[in-house]
């Protein structure tokens, strides 16, 4: 799943990953929880992003997640991800605004 | 419970088997959830009873074998869409059905409901020989030689649990018709077969390999002229045989059977298969007439009567109701049986989903088929709804009926009747959203008269090169292209599924998206201006060329 | 090493397991290593001495070993024991021994569970197609279960 994400100047990184359970999108919080919303995303430099993945794929079964990746953000509130793909995980499907994400903290 | 019309009649074992698998399925999620299973391992599991793991949730693909469907089984589709989804299904170029926003846990509950009405999601994914599709006119086409569901019905069986069949390098695709134009595109198939009627009333069958869309289109070469239907299993088997040994499994891009075929050439795959037939022990292969006059009898047969003056009414009422006219002109074809008609129920209406139905739709299309086609539904390749045999004097009472469920669009074959896959909204593979375009398009194009004014044309749309749309083989087609980030759209022109299966060819630069809509109406706007009397868009592209249409594509750009 | 069979035949123990290539010089060898690439109509020259031929599955999705032992069966008339090893599932058990397998050698992890390879083994009543193992018909059609 790991692509290698270029950060542009400031853009932060966030971990994403879909539940195990239900499938639904979830991203990582500052606790090390999975959370339904991107606005309670911990927001990562370049830097620090590494070891927090690895730390998260490796508890990824034990907390019932599948597939943890990292993606860019704008580090506005709540975080918008950079590419349509993620930012449509992070909102839901454009054709069912019914069905959009609360995202907001 | 009645025999049902078009699709064969589980008894008992056949039950049991799906009880088997569900209660394999149930301890394949335990062993996932206690760790036992790796994600890598319970991957491929999972795809082979349906179950992707989509951007926002699961999504169930479930199986409707050469698109048939009964009533009943309608209506539990449409519980599972309001019980377990948010209210709708997507209906697949590949005949099965799609729920998006599907729950791991709920899963074995859901095959359970559909096991109590003989369905099933086996092989509706993974390596492994796919869900078989047919000619959604069969048993009813006046153009038919020989009916494809009973046949089609025996590949489902014998591609079930497949032992040696079941890890292939890659998916693996059928689809049999038995009419001489080719209504399932049999030549962009892994294997496409088309039934005649032999000499002796038993079938004879024509067999194309290594056909298929994705990232590189190819059209499925003829390996046999004349299979008979005694070795028609022994063939598929070798056939499979020769692909699942030297098939490649290094690149996932290069391991479908059409790589095979391009890479040695028909000819000595043809060799291959008859050293196999040669090793085989025949007689254990053998289909017997005794076999299939036994699946054979588990299909009823509708009893076709109409009023002598059926034909009649109809022409009365056409004449009275040009709306309805209409509608007949474009969504319906000609039936075997005179007082008969068969009707297709468009799922495009103009700015909607391409393929997407509402649980209340659903459950209508059901009292709809109770009462005026046998209980019997087919979904089409095209993403659209079929009845079968409707008597011509009650085709006016169905067509008000669809009308109270916005589903009476006339459009079938017209450029409003676009084939789309999820795209981004939905799919993790994709690159750009295709629901969107397509329904900018159908709004744009929405006026019905105009599109009867424009004629057969069809629109595909794909999200990615794996070419779910069947862009390559839209008269338009655009594939959805990601440009660091953005969604952008290549124009291909002069692709067709059908009996001259070709493969479009692209204009020129994919165009940003909010581009895309403007320069197909300039194409089309190309077309309208440069036809002569009585020719369709692939008649005048054909005369033509590409050029007046990529210069009028490009235009503004 | 834990053995799993998946039949009535008991499984053997093999001192010396040599790859195809070195069949023709070790005129001892009476099991032979087949991996996924491998041809089985190399082995013709064999058969006679051979007892067992074990099939690697580099991973469980890649099932040319199912082809590798139906061709053994039907095509070479092995009647020696065949093994699968390397990375194998029990949901694979009994499209395993439907192609002429007898035995396995069980994963190190929790997916050599003997209990099951043993379920999976009973998981599905009948078939709807033809294997290498004596069938009979079970109800119309093309439906067939194992004959004992
Ligand atoms: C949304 C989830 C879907 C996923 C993840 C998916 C995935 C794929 C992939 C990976 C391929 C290319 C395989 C290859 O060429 O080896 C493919 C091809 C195809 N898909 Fe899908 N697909 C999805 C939905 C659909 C839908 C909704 C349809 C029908 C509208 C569809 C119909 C097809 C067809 C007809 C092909 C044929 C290409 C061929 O056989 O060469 N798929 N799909
Ligand atoms: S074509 Fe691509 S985007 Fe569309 S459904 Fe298939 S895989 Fe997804």
């Amino acid at each position: 799943m790991k692509r290698p994400v270029r950060l542009e100047p400031g853009q932060k990184l966030v971990l994403t990953a879909n539940r195990l359970l239900d499938g639904r999108t979830v991203w990582w919080r500052e606790d090390g929880a999975w959370d339904l919303r991107i606005g309670y995303a911990v927001l990562l430099d370049a830097d620090g992003a590494e070891a927090e993945l690895s730390r998260a794929v490796e508890e990824a079964q034990r907390e019932g997640v599948v597939g943890v990746y990292d993606t860019a953000v704008l580090p506005v509130v709540p975080p918008e991800p950079v590419t349509v793909r993620e930012k449509i995980r992070a909102h839901g499907p454009t054709v069912h605004p019914e069905f959009a994400v609360e995202t907001a903290q | 419970m009645s025999v049902p019309v078009g699709h064969y009649q589980y008894d008992r074992i056949d039950r049991d088997f799906l009880q088997a698998r569900i209660a394999e399925f149930e301890g394949q999620v335990k062993r996932r959830l206690d760790g036992t299973l790796s994600e890598d391992e319970f991957k491929p599991l999972r795809l082979m009873n349906g179950l992707y793991l989509q951007l926002h949730a699961y999504m169930l693909r479930v199986a409707i074998p050469y698109g048939i469907l009964d009533s009943r089984q309608v209506r539990k589709l449409g519980k599972i869409a309001r019980r377990y989804d948010r209210d709708y299904g997507h209906f697949t170029t590949r005949q099965n059905i799609q729920f998006n926003w599907i729950r791991l846990e709920d899963t074995p509950d859901i095959l359970r409901e559909l096991a109590e009405v003989d369905m099933h999601a086996i092989q509706t994914s993974g390596n492994c020989i796919r869900n078989v599709t047919a000619d959604e006119y069969a048993g009813a086409a006046a153009d038919e030689l020989v009916d494809p569901r009973v046949h089609a019905e025996i590949l489902r069986q014998w591609s079930t649990l497949h032992p040696e069949f079941t890890f292939l390098p890659r998916k693996f695709k059928i689809a049999i018709s038995g009419s001489p134009n080719d209504r399932v595109a049999a030549r962009f198939h892994d294997i496409g077969i088309l039934a005649r009627p032999g000499e002796d009333g038993a079938p004879l069958f024509r067999i194309f390999v290594g056909g298929g869309l994705g990232r590189t289109p190819v059209i499925g070469e003829e390996l046999f002229d004349s299979v008979r239907e005694e070795h028609l299993l022994a063939t598929l088997e070798a056939i499979l045989r020769v692909y699942n040994a030297h098939g490649r499994r290094d690149n996932i891009y290069k391991a479908r059977i059409k790589i095979l075929v391009q890479a040695i050439g028909v000819e000595a795959y043809r060799e291959a298969v008859e050293a196999e037939l040669a090793q085989m022990d025949l007689e254990r292969y053998r289909l017997t007439p005794e076999a299939v006059a036994a699946i054979r009898s588990r299909f009823a047969v509708p009893l076709l009567e109409a009023p002598a003056d059926a034909d009649a009414v109809l022409t009365e009422q056409r004449r009275a109701d040009p709306l309805f006219d209409r509608w007949v002109r474009s969504n319906t074809h000609v039936h075997r049986d005179p007082g008969h008609i068969i009707a297709t129920i468009s799922l495009k209406p103009a700015g909607g989903i391409p393929g997407d139905a509402t649980s209340a739709q659903i459950g209508r299309l059901a009292d709809l088929a109770d009462a005026y086609s046998f209980g019997e539904i087919r979904i089409t390749h095209l993403q659209n709804v079929v009845l079968g045999h409707v008597r011509k004097d009650r085709l006016r009472e169905l067509w008000l009926g669809l009308s109270e469920v916005g589903l009476a669009e006339a459009n079938i074959g017209l450029i409003g009747d676009i084939v789309a896959c999820p795209g981004l909204d939905y799919c993790a593979l994709a690159n750009a959203r295709s629901i969107p375009i397509a329904q900018k398009l159908g709004a744009r194009f929405a006026d019905t008269a105009l599109q009867a004014e424009i004629g057969a044309l069809r629109i595909n749309i794909s999200g990615c090169i794996n070419a779910c749309g069947h862009h390559h083989a839209g008269h338009i087609g655009l594939l959805g292209v990601d440009k660091r980030g953005e969604e952008f759209f290549q124009l291909t022109v002069g692709g067709q599924a059908e009996n001259g299966a070709a493969i479009g060819t692209i204009l020129g630069a994919a165009l940003p998206e909010d581009e895309t809509v403007d320069a197909i109406a300039r194409l089309v706007d190309c077309y309208l201006g440069r036809r002569e009397s009585g020719e369709t868009f692939l008649e005048t592209l054909t005369r033509l060329g590409h050029e007046p249409f990529r210069e009028a594509a490009y235009e503004a750009v | 090493m834990k053995l799993f069979e998946l039949g009535e035949r008991t499984a053997q123990v093999h001192d010396v397991l040599v790859t195809v290539g070195e069949l023709a010089d070790r005129d001892d060898a009476r099991a032979v290593l087949l991996e996924s690439a491998d041809d089985p109509a190399l082995l013709r020259p064999y058969l006679n001495r051979l007892d067992l031929v074990v099939l690697r599955f580099p991973i469980f999705r890649d099932g040319r070993g199912f082809t590798q032992a139906r061709e053994l069966r039907e095509y070479l008339r092995f009647s020696g024991e065949i093994r699968a090893e390397g990375h194998i599932l029990p949901d694979q058990a009994a499209f395993l021994r439907r192609c002429g397998v007898d035995s396995v050698v069980l994963p190190k992890n929790g997916n050599g569970d003997p209990g099951l390879w043993e379920k999976q083994l009973r998981q599905f009543p009948v078939a709807y197609q033809r294997s290498v193992l004596p069938e009979r018909s079970a109800g119309p059609g093309l439906r067939v279960e194992e004959a004992s």
